[in-house]
């Protein structure tokens, strides 16, 4: 590498005085959570640090991802990638095609062996040899491999990377994995969501080169810190919900009045995402605060766990409509038919056989 | 070497040297195009390949119809909500239901934002480096920077000291060795042609580009809960709303409206003031690179879209032009029936799919998808290392679709040229405009130049409109109508057994259509045709060329290693080839 | 008399048997199991209960939120119930290693021994109509016995490992029920899978409850020995002294 510049370096050679750099750290500090005290911790990590190169692949996806990260207000991506990281890699917006393109991959590979982040938006195809996905005339796969191989970490950006999403929705035609099940032996950081809310996705990167180390993830992988509690257990709508205050149809008054979404099929209590709390789009609302329910976008397989309108997830093989309580009902009112009759039955049964005692008692009379 | 007539009137000839640009970037989803340069280094031939396939019309089968649009809506996150609400529309046009006015003035005003934003990113952030030399603007003098950028417009960001800082940022981002997404770009390449001040103030402006789209998507987020993927809802929207009562917050309330209508007056000034006039004056430099009008002045294709009251979608409620233009008859307008089987049909023959019988196509309604990759004989590499297709064959994700037979191109020029042909003011009066400022002639419209200009126009056109449509909303609601939403016919147990709907759009890349069958209350079939579909088509059983395919055709190449004009004209389009193949 | 339980039960013939009808009873469900057993009856019952009416909530209620608790309290009475029956299946394990041979009936079913299938298909017989007559059991007869395992202990568990594991996701950690499940969260996935589990579950154990209840008081009239009074007593009286 010519020069290894720190992001202070950087951004003080870009005229920036430290004063406006600091406050940028702070305002970073704040968009994590962290408090003041923490500013100068980020100040002191940026001084000293060179720009961490990101290789940001794409598979099967539908780049909302990408789209969600440019939507980051703390920090801006404009500052993400001037100042923060040197997004080396990223087909969707780099200024080199076909091999130019690809000249770089093997480039940073080599000069920051162990060294750079592996950004993975959408997931490998493992069908029909991989090639339901083609880049360079390869199946995704063998370039999603070959990059994480080299990285430090790995970043599964949204759904597609971390579960598989909608092209791993039944049937999955191509056979559509998360990376995790391709790449081993890399710490991988899931940040699921379809797609994740752009300011955690810049606070995860920003962790990263803030405290130089894995945020702290919980048992399916995902940073604790903004997947650690349920959309419902932040709610703004909860006090409906425990009040027994529900939106019984679409556009009712009880809509109107803000009334809980989870007889329209809300998923937030089974959701882990920061919806509710970080909010979207510079906090401006969430699906719940715009009148629909949450579908769960952030957690495994939730496209197979609906329908969105339902509370109980369906049962495919048996009909939408069937729902636990409609086959559940079912059973129990088969169990009461058949118990009456059985019932029937043996009154028959018993009576007969009364007859037939006292026909023997009679005999040995 | 073989030369080629294709019934849609190009020459192709497959000889000379074999330039393959994979992957090509800047745009949605994996690209391959592949073409023949001849001695002159010309092109000569083109082929353009969809390289990713993800099914979702085979993961819809079956499912809960008011289900679809979130589906569909993941086809894409770039034209996010597009796709959802050609679902929904779809979908209740199969089962008869009406949406209340003010549902189909938010979705008019949650589509016409996403124009908006979709054409300011392509443009900015997706084009512009076609044309734009971030090196070069290293050396622009930051005074005559501020002097151009004042004598095209009145954006107060123009002072000298602006552009100082931003070309001390810039030098320094530079000089740091690590030039990230703009590392390997085609710097210095003969065919840019802009001044140094023209690069900066363009650099400036793909910065601020970056900081205000993320401004733009907030009416999704106050209608639709978040962006990308809005939330959308069979039979209205799912935001209530509520400007009197208790609960307030929790809907579309005074607050919320005032943020849409500041959001839609910034939206008209950031485009009117900054997009505009750097349309201007890029292609003021370019009016010499007439290149990439392929399809463009034979045929074109619009549905039409933005109805302005609600449940009528018939032509002369359509705010964007609805129309078919062929054999290049700007006098003969034709009306696309998306219900009339021998209209709009799907073929597979040089695609990766298996029909019952290939040299046929299929109306969507009827529509199959089922995987078959396969390469022709002809194919160099192999099956997994593909160095070079045989496009005698099949060799593409996108499917082939036609209207009567033909070929047509989509998208914001297809919509300018339906609506200039049509003699409609609003299409015809900025057109003309842009062509005398710029002083060129009509048939300049039908380049590479002529699609990513009416773009801009096309997002001028929507901001405007937003604004039309805010203050419908706001008279809507002065006259006490609160309703959003229509549930006389969300049970399914109101719906028919059997029944099948259209819907359509005008997607920021062009003409989008859905077409779903439902049988006992679950989607039975469901096929999308999308605007990158038909601009991103391989060949046909006669072997007609698809738009990318033909725009690429005789434009002359600086360096054939260094593809910038095969991007240009690519880019031009706005390629989404999640979109393409679904 | 006595009667060899390794032996198993002989068919009882009315037309051979003396026709002298003595009753003898036993010893079976002492008194904790009792107790137990109609704990948790009310516990399951409030749970269904609630439960149901927590996955189909009732139609919505006036008011201010903040004074009102509908499904504040159904909850509530949800994970008491829960509480309880957990707490309730983990003494009647402990009595299940104390208690008399009974006591451990409902925790295992003797699959290995042929015998005892062979006696599962009698009984089968039996209320499928083809076998003319019942035998007598001491404790559970050994359908009764295999229902009990499949239907109540197994789904219990399920049911109380599930509704931990949706207890600690509200609970969150920190607290015991997230120390002890919410590993289950993580095995879950889509904890909305718990829900759907949950959901079967009670359902299941309600079929369990239709079929147990006509059970017994079909038992308690058809067979020869006494059924709901020795869930009560505890006593097992048996109706005749054939074998
Ligand atoms: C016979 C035993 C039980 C039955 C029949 C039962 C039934 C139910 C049902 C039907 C639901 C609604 C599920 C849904 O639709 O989402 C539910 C939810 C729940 N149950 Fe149970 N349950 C039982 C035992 C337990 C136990 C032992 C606990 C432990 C505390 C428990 C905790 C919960 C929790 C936390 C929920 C979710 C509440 C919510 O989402 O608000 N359940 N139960
Ligand atoms: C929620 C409802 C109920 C549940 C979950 C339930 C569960 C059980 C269980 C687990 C046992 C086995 C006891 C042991 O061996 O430890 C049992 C036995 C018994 N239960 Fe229930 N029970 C319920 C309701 C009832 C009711 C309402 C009756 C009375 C009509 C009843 C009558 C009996 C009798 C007679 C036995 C002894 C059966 C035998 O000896 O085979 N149960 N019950
Ligand atoms: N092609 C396409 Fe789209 C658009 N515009 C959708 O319909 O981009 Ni993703
Ligand atoms: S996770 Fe969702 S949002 Fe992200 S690329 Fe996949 S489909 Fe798009
Ligand atoms: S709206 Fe959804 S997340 Fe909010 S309280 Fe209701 S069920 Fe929970
Ligand atoms: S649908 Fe997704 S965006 Fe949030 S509220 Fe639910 S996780
Ligand atoms: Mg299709």
């Amino acid at each position: 590498m010519a020069r290894e510049e720190t992001f202070y370096d950087v951004i003080r050679r870009q005229g920036i005085s430290r004063r406006s750099f600091l406050k940028f750290c702070s305002l970073t500090a704040a968009s994590m959570g962290l408090g003041p005290a923490f500013a100068d911790k980020i100040a002191n990590a940026m001084e000293v640090k060179p720009r961490i190169p990101v290789l940001w692949l794409h598979g099967l996806e539908c780049t909302c991802c990408s789209e969600s990260f440019i939507r980051s207000a703390h920090p801006l991506v404009k500052d993400v990638v001037l100042s923060m990281l040197s997004l080396d890699y990223d087909d969707t917006i780099m200024a080199a095609a076909g091999h130019q393109a690809e000249a770089i991959l093997d480039e940073i590979r080599e000069k920051y062996r162990g060294k750079y982040i592996a950004a993975i938006e959408g997931n490998p195809p493992l069908n029909n040899d991989g090639m339901y996905c083609i880049v360079g005339g390869r199946p995704f796969v063998e370039q999603l491999k070959e990059v994480c191989n080299d990285a430090a970490a790995v970043i599964a950006w949204g759904s597609c990377a971390s579960w598989g999403c909608v092209q791993a929705a039944k049937p999955n035609p191509t056979n559509a994995v998360p990376i995790d099940k391709v790449i081993s032996g890399k710490p991988i950081i899931k940040v699921p969501g379809c797609p994740p809310i752009a300011e955690v996705m810049t606070g995860v990167v920003s962790y990263i080169l803030t405290f130089d180390r894995m945020p702290e993830l919980d048992r399916q992988g995902r940073p604790a810190m903004y997947y650690g509690q349920r959309i419902h257990d932040k709610c703004y709508r909860r006090p409906h919900f425990d009040a027994g205050q529900f939106v019984e149809a679409w556009d009712d008054e009880n809509a109107r009045r803000g009334y809980c979404l989870y007889k329209v099929g809300c998923k937030g209590p089974t959701t882990y995402n920061a919806c509710s709390t970080v909010r979207w789009n510079d906090g401006v609302s969430f699906p719940i605060a715009s009148g629909h329910g949450c579908i769960g976008c952030s957690e495994d397989g939730f496209w197979d766990k609906g329908p969105f309108y339902q509370r109980l997830s369906g049962i495919p093989q048996i009909g939408i409509e069937s729902t636990a309580d409609q086959i559940g009902g079912t059973l129990a009112t088969a169990a009461g038919v058949a118990v009456a009759a059985h019932a029937g039955a043996s009154a028959v049964k018993r009576l007969r056989m009364k007859s037939a005692e006292t026909a023997a008692e009679r005999e040995r009379v | 070497m073989a030369t080629l007539n294709t019934p849609n009137g190009f020459a192709l000839d497959n000889g000379g040297k074999r330039v393959v640009v994979d992957p090509v970037t800047r745009i949605e989803g994996h690209l391959r195009v592949e073409v023949n340069v001849d001695g002159g280094n010309v092109i000569r031939n083109a082929v353009s390949t969809g390289t990713m396939w993800r099914g979702l019309e085979v993961i819809l089968k079956g499912r809960d119809p008011r289900d679809a649009w979130a589906f569909t809506e993941r086809i894409c996150g770039v034209c996010t909500g597009t796709h959802a609400l050609t679902s929904v529309r779809a979908v209740e046009n199969a089962l008869g239901i009406k949406i209340p006015e003010n549902a189909n003035t938010i979705r008019n005003l949650m589509q016409l934002c996403l124009q908006v934003h979709d054409h300011l990113v392509h443009f900015y952030h997706l084009h512009a480096l076609d044309w734009v030399d971030v090196v070069s603007a290293l050396s622009a003098d930051p005074k005559a920077t501020s002097e151009l950028a004042q004598s095209i417009s009145s954006w107060p960001m123009s002072s000298p000291g602006y552009f100082r800082d931003l070309k001390a940022r810039l030098t320094a981002f530079v000089e740091s060795g690590q030039l990230g997404p703009f590392k390997n770009g085609y710097w210095g390449h003969k065919a840019y042609k802009l001044p140094p001040e023209a690069n900066l103030m363009a650099v400036a402006h793909y910065l601020e580009a970056l900081d205000f789209q993320k401004e733009i998507v907030k009416v999704h987020t106050v209608f639709g809960g978040k962006n990308p993927h809005p939330n959308w809802l069979v039979g209205g929207v799912p935001s209530p709303i509520n400007i009197d009562g208790v609960g307030a917050v929790g809907a579309i309330n005074m607050t919320s409206l005032n943020m849409v209508a500041g959001i839609i007056q910034r939206s008209i000034d950031f485009i009117d003031q900054v997009y505009i006039p750097d349309l201007v004056a890029i292609a003021s430099f370019y009016k010499d690179w007439t290149f990439g009008g392929g399809l463009s002045s034979t045929s074109v294709l619009s549905y039409g879209d933005i109805p302005d009251n609600a449940n009528d979608y018939s032509m002369k409620n359509l705010m964007l032009p609805r129309g078919v233009i062929t054999e290049g008859r700007l006098d003969r307008i034709e009306d696309p029936d998306l219900t009339d089987p021998s209209h709009i049909q799907e073929f597979v023959t040089h695609s990766w799919y298996r029909y019952p019988d290939e040299r046929k196509g299929l109306h969507p309604w009827d529509g199959v998808t089922e995987p078959n990759y396969v390469l022709g004989p002809n194919a160099k590499g192999t099956r997994t290392h593909i160095e070079a297709l045989d496009e005698s064959a099949k060799y593409s994700w996108v499917k082939a679709p036609r209207w009567k037979g033909h070929a047509c191109e989509v998208g914001p020029l297809a919509r300018y040229i339906v609506g200039y042909a049509r003699n409609i003011p609003e299409f015809k009066e900025p057109t003309e405009k842009l062509l005398k400022t710029l002083d060129l002639p009509v048939q300049a419209l039908f380049s590479t130049l002529g699609r990513t200009a009416a773009r801009g126009l096309e997002a001028s056109w929507a901001a405007h409109k937003m604004k039309y449509f805010y203050d419908k909303l706001i008279a809507r609601l002065k006259a006490g109508d609160r309703s959003t939403a229509n549930t006389e016919k969300w049970e399914p147990s109101t719906w028919p057994a059997s029944t099948k709907g259209v819907g359509f759009t005008e997607a920021p890349r062009g003409a989008l259509g859905h077409w779903v069958k439902i049988d006992g209350g679950k989607i039975a079939n469901y096929q999308a045709i999308v605007p990158t579909t038909w601009n991103g088509s391989p060949r046909d059983a006669e072997g007609r060329i698809g738009a990318f395919e033909a725009s690429l055709l005789n434009t002359p190449m600086a360096d054939p290693e260094q593809p910038l004009e095969i991007l240009r004209t690519l880019h031009s389009f706005d390629p989404c080839l999640a979109c393409a193949t679904h | 008399m006595t009667m060899d339980l390794k032996q198993g039960p002989v068919p009882f013939n009315p037309y051979t048997a003396n026709p002298k009808v003595s009753r003898t009873s036993y010893y079976i469900y002492e008194a904790p199991v009792r107790l137990w057993h109609w704990i948790n009856v009310v516990a399951i019952l409030v749970l269904c209960i609630t439960g149901y009416f927590i996955g189909a909530p009732l139609p919505s209620v006036g008011g201010e939120a903040t004074f009102t608790f509908v499904m504040g309290y159904i909850r509530m009475a949800h994970f008491i119930a829960g509480y309880v029956l957990a707490v309730g299946f983990l003494f009647r394990i402990y009595w299940g290693f104390v208690g008399n041979k009974h006591s451990r009936e409902i925790f295992y079913i003797p699959f290995w021994r042929p015998n005892w299938w062979r006696e599962v298909v009698f009984e089968a017989r039996w209320y499928a109509f083809l076998a003319p007559y019942p035998k007598k059991y001491y404790g559970h007869n050994p359908l009764a016995q295999l229902a009990m395992f499949l239907m109540f202990t197994c789904m219990t568990t399920l049911m109380i490992v599930t509704g931990f594991a949706m207890y600690a996701e509200g609970a969150g950690p920190g607290h015991w029920s997230h120390t002890a499940f919410g590993w289950v969260i993580g095995l879950a996935g889509n904890t909305q899978n718990l829900h759907t589990i949950h959901h079967y579950g009670m359902w299941a154990i309600i079929l369990f409850v239709i079929i147990h209840i006509y059970a017994a008081v079909r038992e308690d009239i058809m067979s020869r020995q006494s059924m709901i009074s020795t869930m009560v007593s505890g006593e097992r009286m048996f109706k005749d002294d054939a074998p």
